[in-house]
């Protein structure tokens, strides 16, 4: 057993070495070879993926007690466990053979920028996922938070502004009115559901349909009548397109500011959820939410924070879509819920309540929006594109579920 | 005696002198006010009502056409000369078409097109709008005469325009409509168009965003010569991908041209700020004026052909879609 344990180690390790030399002898024979319109960017990341798992080997030594054993039983529960995560990397191949340009740094920090604002919603979804609930309002949301935001944020001189006489006002306050905005419908869910104990479902249905009606009526109002938003202050749309270390080399297309923000946000939430009494009595509620009663915790109080925490989220998402569009209409994030708990049911998020870790939902939206940018990248129907991800989903929640009844 | 004569004599000549004073009566049925292509049309119509000396009065149908019915009984039994109708449901004219004749009041049908065989069943209906089809074409068109204008803008070289087309919603009669003319067009125009790419983006700009981001990558913005989209938001989306890859910022070898339909304030920004190449324009004043005109002209048993639009198969004024360059109309 414990020479099987080293030999994972040593696998890790070597693995990872041979792969970073692979990449490095790629990265200065590829322009003698003619190789460079071939295989892209290929050997930067075959380095990244040689470092890490090198590293994970070393890792791995100094705490010898939680790591992987190789046996065949072992070996098809990995299968199974990681079956979509399997299936994107042989996606991701098949693309890279198809379509060699996908082997770009670009393409890899566009996917990132494309995941920033799913994960942000995800993120906030997976709270109304771990009390065995569900938030149908989500993508509503973000499409009222975007066209409230950019309604308020236009340049003086645009033709056709919302509102005609408002003055350029500083950017952080219509952001916070159109997250405010939002967290008001938060607390509508979180109250229809605390207090009348509507399922979560159903409440936020009505909720969702509430806000979709109310951001048109907004967003009909005169003299806007229903045109699409435009004339977006630059200052706000930088929000969303400032792309930092642009050009540090040559050709480097610079990172999207949402990326760091997402990962602010990843940060703050993994705290709060582990770190914080609101995050365990989350857990808690989830788990056994009777038990949970039992143990004096306010259960009322703890699901409106959820609901409120949530709809802020979306909210965040909602501006930061605005401002990366410069734009906005009243169907901004239509659907978006429905993407955001598939993320997080692939991240191994419990529809039971009670399972989920940050780092779970992190891969699930950057499983979905690999697939859906590759398939896309490789011009698939969009109606291949739609079977692929019901059948992505379904097969998610059946691993789950096997887990789940094996534990 | 001689009072009551003399007060029967007044009331007579004011009756016929408010008889003879009587305007031209217009009732204009819009199937909904909160539509932003109907506000124009509407101010279109009353601006010239009022140059004709007309009296419109307007109805809001509120999307429903039994609502929509209600009014056009209320204008016939308030006795309009005329009615301008913009159906609900086009479908569903034919009582409309019944009513009018059984009243021989004139009917105009404004944006929404009935069916032929009912315009035919009356004589005095008749149909004021644009061609759907028209506004792919124009699109398509702007495209081919940019390539006329800027032979550098076939990239490759090769005579033939190399375009991403990116679509409104599946199904929708305008991005069936929209996608296949504008293809036409280039071919009509002597270009053989080839497409590396299209997708459904729901008339939205989110998506279309998106889907040109990873298009772009894909191909290689040096390799696309032209992006179409079904309409303006698309198109809009679109540009803010190829920014996005440095491209459509001002610098002429890093452009590619885009097209959309519909001419909305953002469109007419990115187009100064030569961002945007063109869109075509559904000419709601135009279509106001001619309803109008044709109405009045009824109304008055005027001459239908002196109005200043062609009327064609005794049926139809046809209002060619117009387009719009730079911001300013063509």
């Amino acid at each position: 057993m414990a020479e099987n344990v080293s030999k994972t180690k040593k696998l890790f390790t070597v693995g990872g070495l041979i792969v970073l030399a692979l990449g490095i002898i790629l990265y200065f024979a590829k322009t003698p070879l003619g190789l460079a319109r071939k295989i892209y960017d290929l050997p930067v990341f075959l380095i990244i993926i040689g470092l890490g798992f090198a590293l994970k080997g070393f890792m791995s030594k100094a705490k010898s007690d939680n790591d992987l054993e190789l046996s065949s039983k072992s070996f098809s529960e990995f299968l199974t466990n990681n079956a979509i995560l399997l299936a994107m990397l042989v996606l991701v191949v098949v693309i890279c053979i198809l379509q060699p340009r996908f082997m770009q740094i670009r393409v890899a920090l566009d996917i990132l920028t494309q995941s920033s604002t799913k994960l942000i919603m995800a993120l906030g979804i997976c709270f109304t996922l771990l009390i065995a609930g569900t938030d149908l309002s989500a993508g509503r949301m973000v499409g009222l938070a975007s066209v409230v935001s950019a309604s308020m944020l236009q340049t003086a001189t645009y033709a056709n502004r919302f509102f005609p006489d408002l003055p350029q006002v500083q950017v952080w306050l219509p952001i916070l009115i159109a997250i405010a905005a939002c967290m008001v419908f938060g607390a509508l869910n979180g109250f229809l559901v605390a207090k009348y104990d509507m399922h979560p479902f159903i409440a936020t249905l009505a909720v969702q349909v509430i806000i979709y009606g109310a951001c048109s009526l907004y967003f009909d109002m005169p003299p806007n009548n229903s045109q699409p938003i435009g004339g977006i202050r630059p200052d706000f749309a930088q929000l969303g397109q400032m792309r930092l270390f642009a050009g540090i080399y040559k050709g480097f297309p610079g990172i999207s500011i949402l990326i760091p923000i997402a990962v602010v946000i990843c940060v703050i939430i993994w705290f709060v959820l582990n770190k914080t009494v609101f995050g365990k009595n989350v857990y808690a509620i989830g788990g056994n939410r009777e038990a949970a009663v039992v143990a004096g915790i306010n259960v009322f109080r703890n699901i409106m924070g959820i609901f409120i925490l949530a709809s802020c989220l979306y909210g965040i998402a909602g501006v930061l879509e605005a401002a990366r569009t410069a734009g906005a209409t009243n169907n901004y994030g239509n659907g978006y819920e429905l993407d955001a708990i598939a993320a997080c049911v692939v991240g191994g998020v419990s529809l039971n309540g009670g399972i989920g870790k940050v780092g779970g939902i992190i891969m699930g939206v950057l499983i979905f929006t690999i697939i859906q940018y590759g398939l896309q990248f490789i011009n698939v129907s969009p109606m291949w594109q739609q079977v692929i991800k019901g059948v992505i989903i379904a097969v998610a929640v059946a691993i789950d579920l096997t887990k789940y009844r094996r534990k | 005696m001689r009072k009551i004569f003399l007060i029967s004599l007044i009331f007579i000549l004011a009756l016929t002198f408010t008889a003879q004073a009587d305007e031209i009566k217009i009732g204009a049925c819009i199937y909904r006010f909160n539509d932003a292509f109907m506000l124009r049309f509407r101010n279109a119509m009353t601006d010239e009502a009022a140059k004709l000396g007309a009296k419109i009065e307007l109805s809001d149908g509120r999307d429903d056409q039994n609502v929509q019915n209600e009014q056009i009984d209320a204008f016939i039994n308030d006795g309009v000369n005329v009615l301008i109708i913009n159906p609900v449901d086009r479908m569903a004219s034919q009582p409309i078409i019944d009513k009018a004749k059984g009243k021989n009041i004139p009917v105009v049908f404004i944006n929404r097109e009935p069916a032929p065989e009912m315009l035919n069943s009356y004589e005095k209906a008749f149909y004021v709008g644009a061609k759907a089809e028209e506004s792919g074409t124009e699109a398509g068109e702007l495209i081919a005469e940019y390539f006329k204008k800027n032979p550098e803008a076939d990239k490759n070289h090769d005579g033939k325009i190399q375009f991403v087309l990116l679509k409104g919603q599946n199904g929708h009669q305008d991005m069936i409509l929209r996608s296949k003319y504008s293809v036409e067009a280039i071919k009509n125009a002597g270009f053989e168009p080839v497409e590396l790419a299209s997708a459904i983006a729901n008339w939205d700009k989110l998506q279309a965003m998106q889907i040109m981001n990873a298009f772009t990558m894909a191909i290689g913005p040096e390799n696309i010569e032209a992006v179409i989209a079904n309409n303006d938001e698309m198109a809009l989306g679109a540009i803010e991908a190829l920014k996005n890859n440095d491209y459509n910022k001002g610098d002429k070898n890093f452009y590619i041209p885009v097209v959309g339909v519909d001419a909305n304030a953002s469109a007419l920004e990115a187009m100064d700020k030569g961002e945007m190449l063109g869109t075509v324009l559904n000419d709601a004043d135009n279509q106001g004026i001619a309803a109008v005109r044709l109405a009045n002209a009824l109304a008055a048993n005027g001459d239908i052909k002196a109005i200043g639009y062609e009327i064609t198969e005794n049926k139809y004024i046809w209002i060619p879609y117009q387009k719009v360059t730079r911001g300013e109309k063509k």
